[in-house]
């Protein structure tokens, strides 16, 4: 978890920031990060992060008062869901950082959670600020039911359902299938290797599915067109 | 004492009047518009939106980009909306900045080249081409324009035929030799030569044991290449009639300089857009400041480093 001193102009959860670790050529580019947490009284935002490579290993060795270079809050968010909805939200391991803010806002619904094993102490206190129901599943079992998370999905995929997943791939294909075969809407946060996060490198490409309406448009911008997708909208079998 | 010279940044680069000599490479600025709200157009040199092919494009599949030390490889694949809607979508909009637009373009044959070339001289709002030669031609088995000096040729004489407005062929590293390609592009009527365009990379994740990118090999650029590119301007202005625009890895105006020292009288800021969009205009600063610091001017730095 990093907290930085900046207020987002306008935030939308699911949106995120582009980071520069470090001032120097290597690493070269910025990385991206979802916002994970708005705080009280405009004093900042906190991402939560996992420390994959070289980037973030350099951002988990900063010290509190470092400057860092951020762009941003880039990206769509995800959609407001319509009166009356049930919100599902689907978030595997790292995924829960953009579905937490969107949870916060949401009164009701209810958050499936899946993870290897144990969640750190302040992501699960950061639950308890939630007004929606949260269920657990683990690898190991250790919390909630054992198993992935999509073994959760099926009992509340109602006709009012729409859902919300952010999470590794495999998952999010999962879920999207199962969403389509129940007939209910599902938006997915996509995520991808950027180098500018504007959409002009067009690095973070992901096909979408060829719709009537969709144009000639056949991929897709994580970073601008994204990063929240429909479901519907993205090739599955290419991803 | 010296006086400094009144417009001491300002260069001409076959005809395209420019404000100071740093303009946006092809490819890492998107066509201009995008980065209004980051930077100010009006402040660059000149605007080269991405390359441009005469129907649109779809690009390749991703992974398409990877980092690397002090630098990123990519295959995006030359996505772009095509000529057409590039000339009735983006082109009115950029009309507006105070800052020549060079059109990149590219085909995969001669005829495409011609074709993309006459579409933007009748459409006007374009200061000048900018010849990508860094493509296979499909119609001589694949082999690319850019590596082979008599197909550079064709390629190069064909567009400069088609078009009134000024060429820039833009060149390919991945050659033994630069000077032969400097040589040829020249013989066919380029009125300047860019280069480099990126270098051919390769990355490899060793636990899934396969290529990081989906296109396998691709193009690397970023600072990691900015000692072959100022060597590569070097021997190409030993033997080029013709200005050379210094493009490969500059994110700073001292960069910039080390082109404009080898013989560049205009430079290109490529990757750097990416990690900060006010790049291009942040080098033009610092080549201001060396300017001012030395009572000299860009046109009389070209190639002032000595043989």
């Amino acid at each position: 978890m990093i907290g930085l001193e900046w207020r987002p102009p306008a935030f939308r959860p699911g949106q995120f920031v582009m980071l520069r670790v470090s001032d120097g050529l290597d690493p070269l580019l910025r990385r991206p990060f979802g916002i994970y947490k708005v705080m009280a009284a405009d004093a900042g935002v906190e991402l939560l992060y996992q420390v994959v490579g070289k980037g973030t290993r350099i951002l988990s060795m900063k010290r509190p008062g470092e400057s860092l270079g951020l762009l941003g809050p880039l990206g769509n968010g995800f959609p407001i869901p319509a009166t009356g909805a049930k919100v599902v939200m689907v978030a595997g391991g790292m995924g829960i950082v953009p579905l937490y803010p969107f949870a916060r806002d949401m009164k009701g619904g209810v958050l499936l959670y899946g993870t290897r094993g144990s969640i750190e102490a302040s992501v699960a206190g950061d639950f308890k600020q939630l007004d929606c129901k949260v269920k657990h599943a683990t690898e190991d079992g250790s919390i909630g039911v054992k198993g992935y998370v999509t073994a959760l999905l099926k009992a509340e995929l109602t006709t009012d359902a729409v859902v919300y997943a952010c999470g590794p791939a495999p998952m999010l294909k999962a879920v999207a299938a199962m969403a389509a075969s129940a007939g209910v809407r599902c938006y997915v946060s996509l995520e991808r290797s950027m180098a500018c996060g504007i959409g002009v490198c067009l690095g973070c490409a992901v096909k979408g599915r060829p719709h009537a309406d969709a144009g000639n448009k056949l991929y897709k911008m994580v970073c601008s067109d994204g990063p929240v997708f429909d479901g519907d909208d993205i090739d599955w079998e290419a991803f | 004492m010296k006086e400094m010279p009144v417009n001491a940044l300002a260069v001409d680069i076959a005809g395209i009047r420019m404000k100071n000599p740093v303009m946006t490479a092809s490819g890492t600025f998107g066509y201009g518009l995008e980065f209004d709200r980051y930077t100010n157009l009006d402040s660059l040199g000149a605007i080269i939106v991405k390359g441009l092919s005469l129907k649109p494009r779809p690009g390749n599949p991703g992974p398409r980009i990877v980092e690397t030390p002090c630098g990123m490889i990519n295959a995006i694949g030359l996505q772009n909306v095509g000529v057409d809607v590039f000339i009735n979508d983006k082109l009115p909009l950029l009309k507006k900045f105070d800052t020549p637009v060079i059109a990149n373009i590219f085909g995969e044959t001669i005829a495409d080249y011609v074709e993309v070339a006459k579409r933007l001289d009748g459409a006007g709002g374009v200061a000048g081409l900018e010849v990508n030669i860094s493509c296979p031609n499909v119609k001589a088995g694949g082999i690319v324009f850019g590596t082979d000096p008599i197909e550079a040729h064709k390629v190069v004489s064909a567009v400069r035929v088609a078009t009134s407005l000024p060429v820039i062929t833009k060149l390919s590293p991945n050659v033994t030799d630069i000077r032969v390609m400097v040589r040829a592009v020249e013989d066919a009527g380029t009125d300047a030569v860019s280069l480099i365009n990126t270098i051919t990379g390769m990355v490899i994740d060793i636990e899934a044991r396969r290529p990081a990118i989906a296109n396998k090999i691709g193009g690397l650029s970023g600072p990691a290449i900015r000692p072959i590119a100022v060597r590569m301007v070097w021997e190409a202005a030993s033997v080029a009639k013709t200005p050379l625009i210094g493009i490969g890895g500059i994110t700073t105006g001292p960069d910039a300089l080390e082109f404009i020292l080898a013989g560049a009288t205009a430079v290109q800021v490529g990757t750097a857009n990416f990690i900060d969009p006010d790049s291009a205009v942040k080098v033009a600063q610092g080549i201001s400041e060396y300017v001012t610091r030395h009572k000299t001017s860009v046109v009389e730095l070209v190639g002032a480093v000595g043989r």
